[in-house]
């Protein structure tokens, strides 16, 4: 199953693209075939970004779950989503 | 007010509560407070049981309550433990209401915290303002 991972953004933000870059990264390392990546922007998508709980961006969330917050650096982000995709192939065995 | 002041003349009650006099005496007329003390001299004292209900009806108000059904969360609110059913049935049903409503602003307070965010991050203009801006220029085109 591939695990979902949507990055929450909006023009003009300072901190947006420095983060699809890091997520970009961290993507690529632990493969694009079991994380899909979709770039959201709040300002067409506000209902989405508010149901999830997003109140600033860069946010990111997995698999319909606010993560992060702010800019999530490229060790934590990556320790989250093994420790997610470790968990997606626990459930795929079971 | 003095600190631990326990009882109130109807001037302070208008000016703690921001209800009129009229008002205060017609809950008491109608019931939604019990009949006021009085001195001697015939003015009404009230005491903080009855701040207590009128910051209730003002709070049950504020959620569309009707008096009427004000009245009998009040009368739950006194003796809660021999409430009759069909009281208990309203305080349930307005218990949800409120759960609802709370939603609501959560809701709401999010999406005004995601805005209020968004044109604090920016430093060319606050995209959410601009994007309604743009829609309303559209729309009127």
């Amino acid at each position: 199953m591939v695990m979902r991972l949507e990055l929450f953004s909006a023009p003009n933000c300072n901190r947006c693209g420095q983060a699809k870059r890091v997520v970009a990264d961290v993507v690529d390392e632990l493969g694009t075939d079991r994380i899909s990546v979709r770039v959201v922007n709040v300002v067409e998508e506000i209902d989405y970004a508010v149901k999830l709980g997003v109140i600033a961006t860069p946010a990111i969330a997995v698999d319909g779950t606010l993560a992060f917050t702010g800019l999530p650096n490229a060790r934590a982000l990556s320790e989250a989503l093994s420790a997610r995709l470790a968990a997606h192939k626990d459930d795929s065995c079971a | 007010m003095a600190h631990g002041q326990t009882s109130y003349r109807i001037g302070e009650v208008t000016g703690l509560t921001n209800l009129s006099a009229d008002t205060l005496r017609y809950y008491e007329k109608i019931g939604l407070l019990p009949p006021v003390q009085r001195t001697a001299s015939g003015l009404r004292v009230y005491d903080e049981r009855d701040l207590s209900r009128l910051r209730f009806i003002q709070r049950s108000q504020k959620m569309n309550f009707s008096l009427h059904e004000i009245g009998t969360l009040l009368d739950m609110r006194e003796d809660p433990q021999h409430a009759r059913d069909e009281v208990r049935q309203l305080t349930l049903h307005k218990l949800s209401d409120v759960e609802q409503r709370l939603q609501e602003l959560t809701t709401l307070r999010t999406e005004l915290q995601l805005l209020v965010n968004l044109c604090q991050g920016s430093e060319q203009g606050c995209p959410i303002i601009e994007s309604i801006d743009e829609s309303g220029n559209s729309k009127s085109d």
